[in-house]
């Protein structure tokens, strides 16, 4: 019962000093706020992330020289071309493990800059093998086909563009059938438009917008862009999802070590998880700094709230005397103030909650990603900040509650 | 006669760096219920210290105080608290309403630390307010009240609890002469009527008329325990000449 009372009398005492309440909160406020807007903007960018790696499948990875290795052995990071991975290579592999390897190429990605009269337009392209869409699931055909078995045997020039590059080159999406011609190496090739996809808006797709690059997307059959005796510096696998993805990696890098006459750890696999785990590590550490401001920033807060509290204990020594005067014992007089300290920062720590979701909502939508509201972090923000009133309301409060009712009286 | 208050030799001393205060020394005496006292005497003459010890807001240095036969001596400081909340009604001089606070809550105040129920207490402050003329003042704060108004919520604060005495501190020291015969009306009126005892202290003779027994304090002695010096009705045209005096 008094309970009740106590709150509607803290609340009437924070609205009475609505700026000062205000103010005090402050602290609170930038602490609960900064750690809720980078938890939401982590848990965010994990759920994009994820949702990005899902695309390209759970078993999606790629065997590279293991460079790190290389750098430690010494004088030269850099590896030979006799390291890198040839056609063959690839094709060894794929024959070694035919029941698991769904899809594996060199992988090469080059930049072809296309003029098409005096429109100009740089597409970053990819090599593929046929089959491509039935492993990448980002791939949305909405003209013509995507690369085929016969443009990939031949070693074709055949590309697959994106409908922003058909709308630019060509002044209309359905650019099937028509010829882009591109510098390579300073030779000039015409490269015959076989689909056109639509683009998923995605986190990489808002990123280059963000940084400003004006870059198109194509696929081209991997045999064009990787001639004879050419190399790429990975191979880009999608193996079996129904078994371990560490595992194959482990077993199709050492297995190319074998191939290429290497020690057993010259190869090492990346994959999705793999990729998602330095992710996580790049968030954990911009918590920490995140989270030691907000700490700074809850310690400075309470110690304001601790101040005003003892500012409003002096202010109020003849109310204080009153009530004692009628029968307030000493927890009576404590959990008054005790509970207007914790109201006055658990207002500031909802505040900073809904602050600090909008900030993130706004990162957020800025970046296209859907937004990640955590009730656990809510609950847990908000029980926070109450402890810190409760913590910092302590001292006050006794105080308070310890005074002697004469003098209390007396005070004017 | 029922003893509500009963002191024996009580002393009440100040230490004051290396020299001691003898605020109240030895002062023995009793009030009946439904006594009617005043406490006069000049300031300093310790009769602001024996309202305190009686109103159990402070412990006498030495001595035996029994308030309606509880040894107060025995008691902790919350159970002081009770004490005070239950036996003792306060009035103060500058009223000691509780700011930006409504009259019906004030009243309810001693309620809410006696943990009586929202709707008893709220009742009670009501018809505790119609009984002193304010029931439609219950939800003006303070600073909306005349002077007079205010200490009627305060006597009506000090009842809330049924309390076994009501003390009143120079109740009247910040009205004008027609609120203060209104308060001390009340006074009497709670002292004939419902049988309250009534202690009031003040400087006053025309208040202390009002009262059927007059113990004036000096240099913390009870010196005189008599019957009032003026007679009432002959009290009012002395203030009133006072103050017909001071406007000159």
């Amino acid at each position: 019962m008094l309970w009740i009372e106590n709150i509607h009398l803290a609340l009437g005492a924070i609205w009475a000093n609505k700026l000062r309440s205000l103010l005090t909160m402050l602290g609170i406020i930038i602490g609960i706020s900064s750690v809720i807007a980078i938890t939401s903007i982590g848990a965010s960018a994990k759920g994009a992330v994820s949702d990005e790696f899902e695309s390209f499948g759970k078993a999606y990875m790629y065997l590279m020289v293991d460079y790190n290795m290389l750098a430690e052995q010494g004088s030269d990071s850099e590896a030979d071309a006799e390291d890198l991975f040839s056609k063959e290579d690839v094709d060894a592999l794929k024959e070694r493990f035919s029941e698991d390897i769904l899809y594996a190429v060199p992988f090469v990605n080059r930049n072809l800059s296309a003029r098409v009269g005096r429109t100009k337009a740089e597409i970053s392209c990819t090599g593929v093998d046929d089959n491509f869409e039935s492993y990448n699931k980002t791939i949305n055909v909405i003209y013509g086909r995507m690369i085929n078995e016969s443009d990939v045997k031949g070693g074709r020039d055949r590309i697959v563009i994106d409908n922003k590059c058909a709308l630019k080159l060509f002044g209309r999406e359905d650019a099937v059938g028509e010829l882009v011609p591109v510098t390579l190496d300073n030779e000039s090739r015409d490269f015959a438009v076989v689909g056109v996809i639509a683009l998923e808006e995605g986190l990489s797709s808002q990123i280059t917008a963000a940084i400003g690059i004006d870059s198109y997307t194509g696929y081209v059959p991997y045999t064009s862009l990787l001639s004879g005796n050419e190399v790429a510096s990975f191979i880009e696998i999608y193996g079996n999802p129904d078994k371990d993805v560490k595992a194959q990696g482990a077993a199709y890098a050492k297995y190319i070590a074998r191939v290429k006459d290497k020690s057993e750890d010259f190869y090492i696999h990346e994959s999705a998880e793999g990729q998602q785990n330095v992710i996580n590590q790049v968030l954990g550490v911009l918590s920490i700094a995140i989270g030691a401001i907000a700490a700074i920033s809850l310690l400075v807060g309470g110690i304001g709230i601790m101040n005003i509290m003892l500012v409003s204990v002096t202010e109020r020594t003849r109310e204080i005397g009153i009530r004692k005067s009628l029968g307030a014992r000493t927890h009576d007089i404590l959990s008054q103030f005790l509970i207007e300290a914790v109201i006055l920062s658990v207002i500031g720590g909802i505040i900073g909650t809904i602050l600090g979701i909008g900030i993130a909502a706004l990162g957020m939508s800025l970046a296209n990603v859907d937004v990640v509201i955590q009730p656990l972090i809510i609950l847990l923000a908000v029980v926070f900040s109450a402890g810190v009133g409760l913590f910092f309301g302590l001292f006050p409060a006794r105080r308070a509650a310890k005074l002697d009712p004469i003098e209390a009286l007396r005070y004017e | 006669m029922i003893e509500v208050i009963k002191m024996e030799n009580i002393s009440k001393i100040y230490a004051n760096g290396p020299t001691e205060v003898r605020a109240l020394d030895k002062v023995s005496l009793t009030i009946g219920k439904g006594e009617f006292v005043a406490i006069m005497g000049a300031s300093g003459s310790g009769k602001s210290t024996l309202m305190n010890l009686i109103g159990c807001l402070d412990r006498a240095t030495e001595g035996e105080y029994f308030l309606e036969g509880i040894d107060i001596k025995e008691k902790s400081d919350d159970e002081l608290s009770y004490v005070r909340n239950q036996k003792i009604g306060f009035v103060f001089q500058s009223f000691n309403l509780v700011a930006r606070t409504s009259a019906i809550k004030n009243v309810e105040l001693p309620m809410i630390y006696a943990k009586k129920g929202r709707q008893d207490r709220n009742d009670r402050a009501r018809l505790l307010l119609e009984n002193v003329g304010l029931a439609d003042r219950g939800h003006h704060v303070p600073s909306e009240l005349s002077g007079g108004q205010k200490q009627r919520v305060a006597i009506a604060r000090a009842l809330a609890n049924n309390p076994s005495i009501i003390l009143a501190d120079e109740p009247t020291g910040n009205l004008d002469s027609k609120s203060s015969m209104e308060i001390m009306e009340i006074f009497e009126r709670l002292n004939r009527q419902e049988g309250t005892t009534v202690i009031v202290v003040t400087h006053e003779p025309d208040i202390a008329a009002f009262a059927s027994r007059v113990l004036t304090f000096r240099d913390g002695k009870v010196i005189l325990d008599h019957k009032p010096t003026l007679k009432k009705s002959k009290s009012l045209a002395y203030k009133k000449r006072g103050e017909a005096d001071a406007v000159d």
